[in-house]
């Protein structure tokens, strides 16, 4: 996963989501459906794609997409 | 006419193997880290029992033998033997086989035979239902002591083998949600001095129109290999609902006997998870009330958990002390709740 594009297409494959990249700034209340059983999927899914184990505090504290991307692709 | 007084004369339960964590459950199913946090954060329940082996597979408990269990230690703590009961009623969703009902196989492992026996198809609301009847049943004269029961075991649907980071979410938070266990109660007919006197129990199905909250299938030779989920749960319509039915049945419980909110000692309230029953006792809002719950503990043991806090209140309880139980079951929205007085 290279880029912000990726884990949006990574959010539509593999969890269905309807998001596009336009969705990757707004604050998470505003994307639809989002909701505690996403983050779980979501923990799932990076985890098998980038091998690390992301922290729920800071996946909870992500205020976006784009910010979750960033705690997922973090070195 | 004079009708007695119904007696709750003591509570028995069981629980299978050991208590499972969610670190253990997480590391059983080769979670990551942050799943268990995700319990830990959104289920809050810490602990559960399960009928079957976590590592082999193999099922350990039967509803059976869990109720066995739980009914002799009932009757232990009632001061009766097996042959002074004349009715058992069962709540249960999952029973060992559709037949033998296992009402009728846990009488066998008792010894007891020659009574009526009765089993309902039930949810969250099972054991309040079993209350109810079991109560009537005894008012009518036919019957002086009766075995109430209720539990569930979900050893047909936990398959240990399963890759538990390729199912739905929503399969994986069943998992984290619920647990196994059995509770009886000896119910008897008064009076008699310090016992808890059940003042009332009420049933009342408000599903009409509604897509149900909650789903479990079951299957038989010719439709087993079906791709339908076997267990489904509604769990936006359950977080809106369950609170909302909750407040209505507490209501409906103190209006009925007439009593003040403040006249209530013990709040018994529906067992979802740590984190739903902790929002449904803030709405509830009868803080002066102990609250006596413990799903946190056992996980969602459905048919079970009335029983369960039945045990924790029943010893706590002193002479003139009020409880009321609320269940609310969420497969077709089934309001329940009772009420019980120590005489």
């Amino acid at each position: 996963m290279n880029t912000i594009d990726d884990f949006i297409t990574l959010l539509r494959d593999e969890m269905g989501m309807p998001v596009s990249a336009g969705d990757a700034a707004l604050s998470l209340d505003q994307v639809a459906g989002w909701d505690s059983v996403h983050v779980l999927s979501l923990l799932s899914v990076l985890e098998r794609r980038t091998g690390r184990s992301l922290p729920l505090a800071d996946v909870l504290e992500a205020g976006s997409l784009e910010d979750i991307y960033r705690l997922a692709v973090a070195a | 006419m004079d009708t007695p007084d119904i007696l709750v004369r003591a509570v028995g339960t069981a629980l299978p193997g050991p208590a499972i964590d969610n670190a253990t459950l997480t590391q059983r199913f080769g979670m990551p880290v942050a799943w268990e946090q995700w319990i830990d954060t959104f289920v809050g329940t810490r602990t559960r029992h399960f009928a079957v082996d976590l590592d082999t597979g193999e099922v350990r408990h039967s509803l059976t033998g869990l109720g066995e269990t739980a009914s002799r230690r009932a009757l232990d703590r009632a001061g009766l033997a097996p042959a002074d009961i004349d009715l058992m009623v069962l709540a249960t969703s999952s029973p060992d086989m559709l037949m033998p009902a296992t009402v009728n196989l846990i009488a066998d492992r008792l010894g007891i035979n020659g009574i009526a026996t009765y089993q309902l198809q039930s949810g969250c609301a099972g054991a309040v239902q079993a209350l109810d009847i079991t109560s009537h049943l005894l008012r009518s004269g036919r019957h002086r002591n009766a075995l109430v029961i209720g539990g569930d075991t979900c050893a047909k649907h936990f398959d240990v083998t399963v890759d538990a980071a390729s199912l739905p979410p929503a399969e994986q938070v069943n998992g984290m949600l619920f647990g196994d266990g059995v509770g009886a109660a000896v119910l008897g007919v008064g009076p008699a001095p310090d016992t808890a006197v059940l003042r009332h129990a009420f049933v009342q199905f408000v599903g009409l129109g509604r897509a149900p909250g909650q789903i479990i299938e079951w299957s038989g030779r010719a439709d087993r290999h079906n791709d339908r989920p076997p267990v489904v749960e509604d769990y936006k319509a359950i977080e809106e609902s369950v609170p909302v039915l909750a407040a209505e049945a507490l209501r409906q419980v103190l209006d009925d006997l007439d009593w003040k909110d403040t006249e209530l000692d013990y709040l018994l309230p529906p067992q979802l998870s740590g984190r739903m029953t902790a929002r449904i006792v803030e709405a509830l809002d009868v803080p002066q009330a102990h609250e006596i719950s413990c799903v946190t503990e056992i996980g969602n043991t459905g048919n079970a958990l009335p029983f369960f806090q039945l045990e924790r209140a029943l010893p706590r309880m002193g002479t003139g002390d009020r409880a009321v139980g609320v269940a609310i079951e969420s497969s077709k929205w089934i309001k329940a709740g009772f009420a019980l007085e120590m005489v």
